[in-house]
């Protein structure tokens, strides 16, 4: 099982008047953190629209277990999850970077559309085998 | 061998054992589950992650495909109709084994 991981510092515009991030923007990070698994596979949104489909998050979840703080620099640690259908659940872990104790951990669930919005119950085609070969990176025989 | 209708019973009891157990559902018992009644929002309120599961759990125990959510519209209307969904391509299927 294998993690993909990302960094970035915490704005001073993300942190609210107690001088804490605002507990949305880890949300925002999970987009960062996540786009950047999807670039290695050619899935970012643009390239699932030229073969004909999206993958609008349907859930999302997430325990703030420390406060961020401005200048922060925090490591995103993402992780696919065998998936069991024609789904994308993607796991993260938000982790300080400089003493490693965890901010944040939560996860994102995608279903897969056609562009008119039709749900997709299995992948074929192009789609299968690009999902297919993040699956394989993440879960290596 | 079974008659027809008792075939298509029988496959309705088992189809709403499936949606219990698939779905884990804790306070909805086979027996609770209508014939006749919509499957997805009103009726037994299921939703589209419910269905990803299910066409998994069909094509597992009766080999038949279910690639969409517009082929999914008729297949889940109802157990009533996911049953004579699966009988039909069952049928079809093993026409097609036979021939080739």
């Amino acid at each position: 099982m294998r993690w993909v991981e990302t960094t970035t510092t915490v704005r001073f515009n993300e942190v609210d008047q107690w001088g804490i991030t605002w507990y949305g923007h880890y949300f925002a990070w999970f987009e960062l953190a996540r786009m950047k698994v999807l670039e290695k596979f050619s899935l970012l949104p643009e390239q699932f629209s030229s073969l004909g489909f999206i993958a609008p998050v349907v859930s999302a979840q997430c325990e703030f277990k420390k406060p961020a703080r401005t200048n922060d620099i925090i490591t995103i640690q993402t992780h696919l999850l065998k998936p069991q259908t024609a789904s994308l659940k993607f796991q993260f872990e938000i982790l300080l970077q400089n003493d490693g104790s965890l901010l944040a951990k939560g996860e994102t669930l995608q279903v897969l559309q056609k562009l008119d919005g039709t749900v997709i119950y299995k992948l074929t085609g192009t789609l299968k085998e690009r999902v297919e070969s993040m699956v394989q990176y993440f879960w290596p025989d | 061998m079974q008659t027809p209708l008792l075939e298509r019973n029988n496959l309705l009891a088992n189809l709403k054992e499936l949606i219990v157990r698939t779905l884990r559902l804790e306070d909805v018992s086979p027996e609770d589950i209508v014939d006749a009644e919509p499957l997805f929002g009103e009726g037994l309120g299921l939703d589209s992650i419910d269905a990803l599961e299910l066409v998994v759990a069909i094509e597992r125990e009766y080999q038949v495909e279910i690639p969409d959510a517009e082929v999914g519209r008729r297949a889940f209307a109802s157990v009533s109709a996911l049953g004579d969904f699966i009988l039909e391509k069952s049928s079809a299927q093993k026409a097609s084994d036979a021939v080739g």
